[in-house]
């Protein structure tokens, strides 16, 4: 197998490095970029857990190859605060207490950013229709549900107050 | 999981991927979206020598409106064809169709049309891991001499899935496809073979370029009906799609597809010819429902998620719903 030269954009970096025609995006992620925020769970596309966007737009990157992120533009879970703040919807997982082991949390955050990205002024069907296919196993979908609304309305940064 | 070792390569013109094809055939596997072709890596249902990625391909990717037809490239995105402006007007029941595939983060954005005509068809047997499959042993479609899902049968009864199939059989599609000898159009109700192991009618050589829907002559009323056991992610256990044109009180079109029931979706021939031409009644309920069960009593096998008998019975209960709602019946 001949390795080819990927170069895409990942968190806002310029990346450049030599992959196997086999390797997934999810391989180059976690292996050689050391991203473990990108989790790998059913690997068959089913689960969410591996979600990433890619160009703004959610994919699975366990059904991806790395080699079509060429060119593109990947946003993992790591490249979201800035500046060492929380990106609003962080801060609203964990103020509503919608993370428990949070092996869920990084596809459904990213899938919750593509989702108030492209309308800001989701209904509660569009979140689920943004969110099926994102399985949690342990929180429940009530308290996601209510985080993603919560960053909707601005309702962030209360904790404690 | 680890993907089987394979070359790759993503040329930017049709002409070069069909120049690697011409070279290796079957040994080169198409890659559009790889929402269904990396699954099947991951099982090890394939091991292709080389990839070839339809990504760069603009051409594949166009969708535009001729005089007399819709034509999608095969490679436009699920999320391209959904949004066109052009799709919403003339098709909107091909929206709806898409927008009944999986979900959002999985297929949408990456997922192609042509991806989900050519989806390998489904079977509880086959769609598994390589360690799950050896405890059962081989089939015709792996490459033994029997069914596991009926024994003694001498092909394979295995699912059409793709949840834009009846619909743009029921538009009375048509496909563009290249290879060796040029370019050819061929209907798409004359695509399927039946046969599961072989399903389509595409030499190893050929690439799907477009989708062509001709443009109605007259408003469509529509339906597209699915069952699943989740409404999201899960394939149809059964769908159907209805398309009819009613000028002056009288069906003067009506096609009636079912699908997700075995290797082929099925264009229900007699209902549309007992319904053309005169207005529609509640008896066209009856009659889709009975076809509809008659038809699928003969093609669907025990090999789903759901019993043999309720696929049957559902797909009279669907063909009923689609006949009603195109009809203005329901
Ligand atoms: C969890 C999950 C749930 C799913 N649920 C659904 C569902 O509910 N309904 C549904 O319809 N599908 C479903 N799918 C299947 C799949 O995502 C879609 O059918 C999708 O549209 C496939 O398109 P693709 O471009 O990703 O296909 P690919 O995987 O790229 O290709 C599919 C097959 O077609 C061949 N091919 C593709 N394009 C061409 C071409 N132009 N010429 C020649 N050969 C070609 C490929 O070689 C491959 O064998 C699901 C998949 C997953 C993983
Ligand atoms: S229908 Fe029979 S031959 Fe076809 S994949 Fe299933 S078990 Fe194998
Ligand atoms: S790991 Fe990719 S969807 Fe489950
Ligand atoms: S928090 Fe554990 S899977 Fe969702």
């Amino acid at each position: 197998m001949q390795k080819h030269l990927l170069t895409m954009r990942v968190n806002g970096e310029q990346v450049e490095l030599a992959v196997r025609p086999n390797a997934t995006l999810l391989d180059v992620l976690r292996e050689d970029l050391e991203l473990t925020g990108v989790k790998e769970g059913c690997s068959e596309g089913a689960c969410g857990a591996c979600a990433v966007l890619m160009n703004n737009e959610p994919i699975r990157s366990c059904l991806t190859l790395a080699l079509e992120a060429n060119g593109a533009e990947i946003l993992t879970i790591e490249g979201l605060a800035t500046g060492g703040r929380l990106h609003p919807l962080q801060e609203a997982f964990v103020e509503q207490g919608a993370v428990q082991c949070g092996f869920c949390t990084p596809g459904m955050i990213l899938s919750s950013k593509a989702l108030l990205d492209r309308n800001p002024q989701p209904n509660d069907e569009d979140i689920k229709t943004a969110l099926a296919g994102s399985f949690c196993r342990c929180t429940g979908y009530a308290k996601i549900l209510e985080a993603v609304r919560a960053a909707r309305d601005g309702d962030v940064g209360n904790e404690g107050s | 999981m680890r993907l089987p070792p394979f070359e790759y390569q993503a040329p930017s013109t049709l002409d070069e991927a069909l120049k690697i094809k011409r070279g290796q055939g079957a040994a080169a596997q198409i890659l559009a979206g790889g929402t269904d072709l990396i699954v099947n890596f991951k099982h090890r249902l394939f091991s292709p020598a080389t990839v070839i990625s339809l990504n760069n391909i603009a051409e594949l990717k166009r969708i535009e409106v001729t005089h007399d037809a819709l034509v999608l490239g095969a490679g436009a995105s699920l999320a391209e064809v959904a949004s066109h402006p052009a799709v919403n007007e003339h098709f909107p029941i091909l929206v709806k169709a898409i927008d009944s595939i999986g979900a959002l983060g999985i297929q949408r954005f990456r997922g192609t049309i042509g991806g989900n005509l050519l989806l390998q068809p489904r079977c509880i047997f086959y769609n598994q891991s390589h360690y799950w499959r050896m405890s059962k042993g081989l089939c015709h479609r792996t490459g033994g001499k029997d069914c596991l899902a009926l024994e003694g049968s001498d092909s394979c009864h295995s699912i059409c899935s793709g949840d834009t199939v009846p619909t743009l059989l029921a538009l009375s599609a048509q496909l563009a496809l290249a290879g060796g000898g040029g370019k050819r159009v061929a209907p798409l109700a004359e695509f399927f073979t039946g046969r599961g192991e072989s399903p389509w009618n595409i030499m190893p050589e050929e690439i799907l370029t477009e989708i062509r829907i001709p443009l109605p002559w007259a408003p469509i009323s529509w339906s597209y009906q699915r069952l699943a056991l989740r409404p999201a992610v899960d394939f149809p256990l059964v769908n159907a799609a209805a398309a009819a044109i009613v000028e002056k009180g009288k069906l003067e079109h009506f096609r009636l597809v079912i699908a997700a029931l075995g290797p082929a979706p099925m264009v229900l021939r007699e209902v549309e010819a007992r319904l053309k031409g005169a207005a529609p009644t509640r008896e066209a309920l009856d009659l889709a429902q009975d076809a509809a069960v008659r038809v699928a009593e003969g093609v669907v096998v025990a090999n789903a998620s759901a019993s043999k008998e309720y696929r049957i019975q559902m797909a009279g209960a669907l063909a009923r719903r689609a006949t009603g709602e195109a009809l203005g019946l329901a």
